[in-house]
């Protein structure tokens, strides 16, 4: 008898639980909020944003509202689930969103899917946004989104060590030249040498991401992967020049360089495990305070090849999808969020696209990072990843691949050679 | 073997008092070996309980403690199990962030209304199959086992497409609806199991005493696989607790679950360790307890499935 009590409670409770459930259910607890497929003109937006981008236009949106009336709703996103989430919107044509921010590798799969917003691309503008993303914004003759935030790798380096006066002077009896941040690749394998001791190491490699050896085929003086017809060049000199530079530093680096990824790079940069590493920009301003690094660190432009000082860009743009009802309020949104770029480099990430905005910044104390980045974006050799649809695909299942077994002690004539058949095949 | 059955084979029969003196020392060596060996089988099993437990739950307590670790000390090389310096400022940032406290209401809402669904839904499908025993019957729970089969990756896209074309898109239910075909094939087979181990007799005689089919179900066999439907529930809460592909498809700003807010945390440009490990910390305190509050329901219905037959 008290067993069909209980379970009549429980069947009571469950029941009523259910109630309440279902009586919220009408709106989640996020709220009731105007989506795309809602009402036309409104003037309440929903932005799609990477879950680190969201506190950079944070400012600007109040600031938008403020201004123009509208109002931004952020939906945050892992980056590992935003091109699935993007894919499965855009193909179902019904977004739920008016204004997305893109990986810039994303341009050219999604450039069917989002308007030309080529009216916000004015003189004015073009000239303060660095030259490689004005050119990657445009595809097929539109421009398909306006550069939020950008980035590109510097180098970070122990400013204490590289101060040191013995480390000074061992470094010019053994090298012939002051110790300095480095410009060149002969003074990064030079300084990674040196300072690979007392269970220290002089940088790191990373065999999990490609951008840096793909900075350094730019250094060396290709395009990356593809040239400008979409030829397949992965097995050119430069190609090669770069990857057994990219191999040769591995001697000065932790083992297990083919799992080293950016955020394993970070740890070992703050943590004092290696004295430079080539590196995103915004780590600079991101060193825990409690780090052992923490207050020791310098920054200097990514070195350069016989082509000179070269980086891979790594934008973000915001686009507005042809799917959206809020058109008109979606551009002033992506307008506002030009106009008030300065406004992310207070947010946590610390970034902007507007050269103005980094010029803003870049004499201020705990900026040091920025002069290094306008140089190493406005250099003429810097270049934005090839705009192919295909191009995650061939990082993935080619281009991370080549350089895990290039790091491992492969043969990088041959992995080239195999390397160009596997991304010709990829883009048949 | 139970106590009582081993100390009666060990005890000497009534016709053997008078054997002599060294058989009875034998029996009585025989007894002492025999309790040394039930000693160290049950040392052993200790022994293999203590490290499942210890694989089990560490990365949880490697989990816990990271949260209550500083910034670098989350990214130490080498790792450190115990926090050098202990902080709470952790779980300030990750409860603090915007949007944490409707990701957890959206979640028990998401969880409890699948659960539910998963419960209304398979309860009776088992009954009918194990009951009735139909040749369709048996294609029907063959067919449900095949839908765990498809990945969910294959299906998330197209369900999304669906949920926003009848104007679901960003809803609890539409996610349940979701979470729900992950968990009824297995709830099904779970419930099938249970109801196979209750004896038809029970529902016979709750018949007999003027039940009906149904009232007989509800009256008699229900209450009797309650552990087994306690097992069923809780499986199916976590299914949909846990889930991410689905949410991460299907919500945005009104239903996005926990579990999306905790991958928030890992953006292009680095991973916030200490708040990702807090959230993760907290979100499993309502399982905790959930699993606690059923615990006796669960392990009968543990042994349900055992006795079967």
């Amino acid at each position: 008898m008290s067993t069909r009590n209980t379970i009549s409670k429980l069947v009571t409770l469950g029941g009523l639980c259910t109630a309440v459930a279902l009586a919220a259910t009408g709106c989640g607890a996020g709220g009731p909020a105007p989506s795309s497929g809602g009402s036309a003109g409104s003037s309440s937006i929903n932005v799609l944003v990477e879950a680190g981008g969201h506190a950079e236009l944070t400012g600007v949106a109040e600031q938008c509202k403020k201004d123009t009336g509208v109002e931004a709703n952020f939906v945050e996103l892992p980056y590992d689930g935003m091109f699935n989430r993007l894919s499965s919107e855009f193909s179902s044509g019904n977004v739920s969103f008016d204004v997305a921010a893109l990986d810039s590798v994303w341009l050219p799969s999604f450039k069917d899917a989002v308007q030309p917003i080529d009216e916000l691309f004015t003189d004015d503008v073009k000239k303060d946004i660095f030259p490689a993303l004005v050119k990657e914004a445009n595809v097929d003759g539109h421009f398909i989104g306006l550069p939020a935030w950008t980035n590109a790798e510097i180098i970070l380096y122990r400013k204490d060590l590289f101060e040191d006066a013995k480390n000074k002077a061992d470094f010019q009896a053994k090298y012939g030249y002051e110790l300095a941040a480095p410009t060149t690749w002969k003074q990064y394998q030079d300084i990674s040498e040196f300072f690979t001791k007392d269970g220290m190491y002089g940088t790191d490699v990373k065999g999990a991401v490609e951008t840096e050896w793909l900075a350094h085929v730019l250094q060396a003086g290709s395009p990356m992967v593809l040239d400008q017809d979409n030829n397949v060049v992965i097995d050119n000199a430069a190609h090669k020049e770069a990857l057994d530079f990219y191999v040769s530093l591995a001697k000065s680096a932790p083992t297990g360089a083919a799992q080293v990824d950016w955020a394993a790079a970070q740890n070992l940069f703050n943590q004092g495990k290696t004295a430079m590493t080539r590196f995103w920009a915004h780590a600079y301003r991101q060193i825990p305070a409690d780090a052992p690094v923490a207050g020791k660190v310098g920054a200097a432009a990514m070195i350069g090849g016989s082509a000179g000082v070269a980086g891979v860009p790594g934008p973000w743009y915001l686009s507005v999808p042809k799917a959206t009802k809020n058109t008109e309020a979606a551009k002033k949104f992506v307008k506002c969020a030009y106009d008030y770029n300065s406004m992310g480099i207070d947010s946590k990430l610390g970034l902007a696209s507007r050269i103005s905005a980094f010029e803003k910044y870049q004499d201020q104390p705990g900026y040091e990072s920025f002069k290094p980045l306008i140089e190493t974006l406005n250099a003429p050799a810097t270049a934005t990843r090839p705009a192919t649809a295909k191009w995650q695909q061939i990082v993935d299942t080619v281009l991370i691949p080549l350089l895990q077994k290039a790091v491992a002690g492969g043969d990088t004539s041959a992995l080239l050679a195999d390397a160009k058949k596997q991304v010709q095949d990829l883009l048949k | 073997m139970s106590n009582a059955s081993l100390a009666t084979k060990a005890s000497p029969p009534a016709s053997d008092i008078s054997e002599p003196q060294p058989m009875r020392k034998r029996r009585g060596v025989n007894r002492e070996g025999l309790e040394a060996g039930k000693r160290s089988t049950r040392t052993i099993l200790w022994i293999l309980l203590a490290v499942a437990m210890v694989l089990y739950g560490f990365p949880f307590l490697y989990l816990l403690f990271t949260s209550f670790k500083t910034p670098i000390d989350t990214i130490a090389v080498p790792p450190t199990i115990l926090p050098r310096e202990w902080t709470l400022e952790n779980y300030t940032n990750a409860l603090g962030r915007s949007g944490v406290l409707a990701s957890f209401i959206n979640s028990i809402q998401t969880a409890v209304i699948s659960t539910v669904l998963s419960l209304v839904l398979a309860v009776p499908a088992a009954y009918g199959i194990t009951r009735y025993k139909t040749p369709s019957g048996q294609v029907f729970i063959m067919a449900a086992l095949v839908t765990r089969m498809v990945p969910p990756v294959a299906i998330g896209i197209p369900l999304a497409s669906m949920m926003s074309s009848v104007g679901l898109a960003d809803t609890p239910i539409a996610l349940s609806i979701a979470h729900t075909t992950i968990s009824l094939p297995l709830s099904i087979w779970l419930m099938s199991s249970f109801f196979e181990s209750v004896p038809r007799d029970l529902e016979e005689a709750a018949t007999v005493d003027g039940c009906s089919r149904l009232g007989a179900l509800w009256r008699v066999v229900i209450p009797v696989v309650s552990g087994g439907i306690a097992v069923t529930a809780i499986f199916a809460f976590l299914a949909s607790w846990n889930e991410f592909l689905f949410a991460l498809l299907m919500t945005a700003i009104r239903s996005q679950t926990t579990p999306v807010v905790i991958a928030n945390f890992q953006t292009q440009f680095g991973l916030d360790w200490g708040s990702m490990t807090a959230l993760a910390a907290v979100y499993s305190i309502p399982v905790i307890l959930l699993t606690l509050l059923l615990q006796r329901k669960i392990v009968a219905g543990m042994t349900l499935g055992a006795v079967k037959g």
